[in-house]
């Protein structure tokens, strides 16, 4: 295969509470259960490897026991590192964005994460424009251009630091299907980027292939996901609470299991030519180990043998 | 004995196996009907706001939440009646989320939610409301500056106690204190602290967490007679002996990992002696039955019914 694609993927695993365990085969026996796989990062980091990845993107909700366990971001990418793992990027959320007198406040905390993100050794800051819809939507231009204005300090500093902010928007977010390619227009392309979530975009009633030829310039690097759904009725995206349902629906697919044309798409990746990392977020997945597995899967064997 | 069942026995923060369903509604419905064909009808549900910060509203464990889905915690309530569950008798928070940024912060987010989980208690129709007196150590340390500055955290702790005890009074409820084992009042320290408080507070006396902290359970009983405001029954056989208690992950031995806390019956707790022990001081308040090693949630049910038929 050749070397275009470093495939990352995006810690989901909720809190994982040991560094390191190594009196596992004592630990198994105190319940005898599989609970004692998913409980500390070396095992979580041999898995990300063994199953063919070669980084990590890591959730900033982690980090205070990330820290507590590892002591510095410097000494947790040192492990990561042990294990054959890179930390690719963290995601970050820009909540308040759209209301001005939030501004100062916005733009301190988008600094805050690239300062971390930098102290981990990662690339991508990929970051959530704004807050839910619901309570907060529709916005107004005006709304629109303070998005806008964070977006382009954040990303301004994080340029200077070595670092990609990109867009990533979410599927019931305040930018949405009527306004969400505005903003990216509304933005700096210097230093703003994206980050293309193949699913959320679809959910959001977008067409994947369109948007990926519309904006590959500035698309920096991938949330790739399937979706069953697509398309997603505005009374859905706009309601409440709506990213975890309350049937056990899942928006959310392995590469392959939903129905998005993911070879066509990377057809396209390919004819740009695109470099760099690919994560794969399998948020909504009951079993995160067969998810990573099954995705590389995908990945290698289907995605692979139109570009790698 | 008059016994409830903690929701607690969900474990939303740490990593598991088909952990992610319990984000959603439906795994709370049926939990309804897995605790009631257990035995249990009464219950306690800690309350967690983190959930409220990221949108889980199908998780029944705020204000908020019982809202979103149910409108009124009177619907809320008829709801769980219709599904098994005679009511609640017990809310629990534990404020250790807001323990990070800064002092102020900690402090005004502590009383905002202590204030929110109280009306949400009287609003189900709870005796007692009971508070995780102080975060972690290593969290209180981490937020002081890396220093422990233990006489300036407990006064102002003892002035939010006081506060919410006040409200909970005015809403005709009762304000216990817990006190974990990695805590800044562990053990029998609680028993001077609560000397010293005004208002109506009182302990609420957490079996495995007394007994990993070193303290004699039996004997801060007897301290606190008169003032047990409700009863946990936890267990465990985890002996502390290389200050477990001080390190980021407390119920995660770093150098030993372990279940810090077993099911109900899977550990070594002298629960019998207990029982008879709150017998003779006369408690005939509730008794929240805590399983903590809940992977398998359906079995820890289960577990702690047969824990109950033959204790």
């Amino acid at each position: 295969m050749a070397n275009n694609i470093k495939l990352s993927h995006m810690s989901h695993w909720k809190t994982v509470p040991y560094k390191q365990i190594d009196n596992f085969r004592d630990y198994y026996y105190e319940d005898k259960s599989n609970a004692c796989y998913y409980q500390d990062w070396d095992r979580i980091l041999r898995y990300h490897k063994a199953t063919g990845y070669d980084g990590i993107e890591l959730a900033p909700w982690d980090l205070a026991e990330i820290l507590g366990l590892f002591g510095t971001p410097a000494e947790f990418t040192a492990f990561a590192k042990d294990h054959g793992i890179e930390v690719s990027g963290m995601f970050h959320g820009c909540d308040d964005s759209h209301i001005p007198e939030k501004h100062d406040e916005v733009v301190a905390a988008g600094k805050a994460a690239v300062d971390t993100l930098k102290a981990f050794g990662g690339k991508h800051l990929n970051t959530c424009p704004g807050n839910n819809f619901y309570g907060n939507g529709p916005l107004d231009d005006a709304g629109l251009r303070t998005i806008a204005s964070c977006l382009d300090e954040i990303g301004a500093y994080a340029e200077a630091n070595g670092i990609q902010i990109g867009i990533h928007n979410e599927f019931f977010c305040v930018t949405n299907k009527e306004n969400h390619r505005q903003l990216i227009e509304l933005t700096d392309p210097r230093c703003v980027h994206y980050c293309l979530d193949t699913a959320q975009v679809v959910l959001m009633g977008d067409d994947v292939i369109d948007f990926y030829e519309t904006y590959k310039d500035r698309i920096c690097t991938f949330h790739w996901k399937d979706t069953a759904d697509l398309g997603v009725p505005d009374e859905i995206r706009y309601a409440k609470d709506v990213e975890i349902c309350d049937d056990g629906h899942r928006w959310f697919w392995e590469p392959g299991e939903g129905l998005l044309p993911m070879e066509e798409l990377w057809k396209h990746v390919a004819a740009y030519g695109f470099k760099g990392w690919v994560t794969i977020e399998d948020d909504g997945s009951p079993d995160y180990l067969a998810a990573m597995a099954l995705s590389s899967y995908y990945m290698k064997q289907v995605l692979g043998k139109i570009y790698w | 004995m008059k016994y409830c069942f903690s929701t607690e026995v969900v474990d939303l923060d740490n990593q598991a196996p088909n952990r992610n369903k319990r984000e959603s509604k439906y795994f709370w419905d049926e939990l309804n009907h897995l605790m009631a064909a257990g035995g249990f009808t009464r219950i306690e549900i800690p309350y967690e706001p983190k959930w409220d910060f990221g949108g889980r509203s199908g998780i029944p464990r705020t204000l908020r939440s019982v809202t979103t889905k149910w409108e009124t915690c009177e619907k809320y309530l008829a709801f769980l009646k219709e599904n098994g569950i005679d009511g609640i008798d017990c809310v629990h928070l534990n404020p250790s989320l807001f323990c990070q940024g800064m002092l102020p912060v900690y402090f005004g987010a502590s009383g905002h939610y202590g204030e929110e989980a109280i009306q949400f208690a009287a609003e189900m129709g709870c005796k007692s409301v009971t508070l995780s007196v102080t975060p972690p150590y290593f969290r209180v340390k981490a937020l002081l500056g890396g220093e422990i500055r233990e006489e300036e955290f407990l006064k102002e702790t003892k002035a939010l106690v006081e506060k919410l005890a006040a409200s909970a009074k005015e809403k005709g409820l009762t304000l216990c204190l817990k006190n974990e084992f990695w805590g800044l009042l562990r053990g029998d320290k609680i028993t001077a602290f609560l000397n010293e408080l005004e208002g109506d507070v009182k302990l609420d006396l957490d079996t495995a967490n007394l007994r990993i902290a070193g303290a004699d359970v039996k004997a801060v009983l007897e301290a606190n007679k008169g003032r047990i405001g409700i009863v946990h029954f936890t267990d465990t056989n985890f002996v502390d002996t290389d200050e477990t208690w001080k390190t980021a992950l407390p119920e995660f031995p770093a150098k030993r990992p372990t279940k810090v806390f077993t099911d109900l019956g899977e550990g070594s707790v002298d629960f019998a002696g207990i029982k008879a022990a709150l017998e003779a001081a006369g408690y005939d308040g509730p008794v929240v039955l805590s399983p903590r090693n809940s992977n398998d949630i359906s079995r820890s049910i289960l577990r702690t019914a047969w824990f109950v038929k033959n204790l």
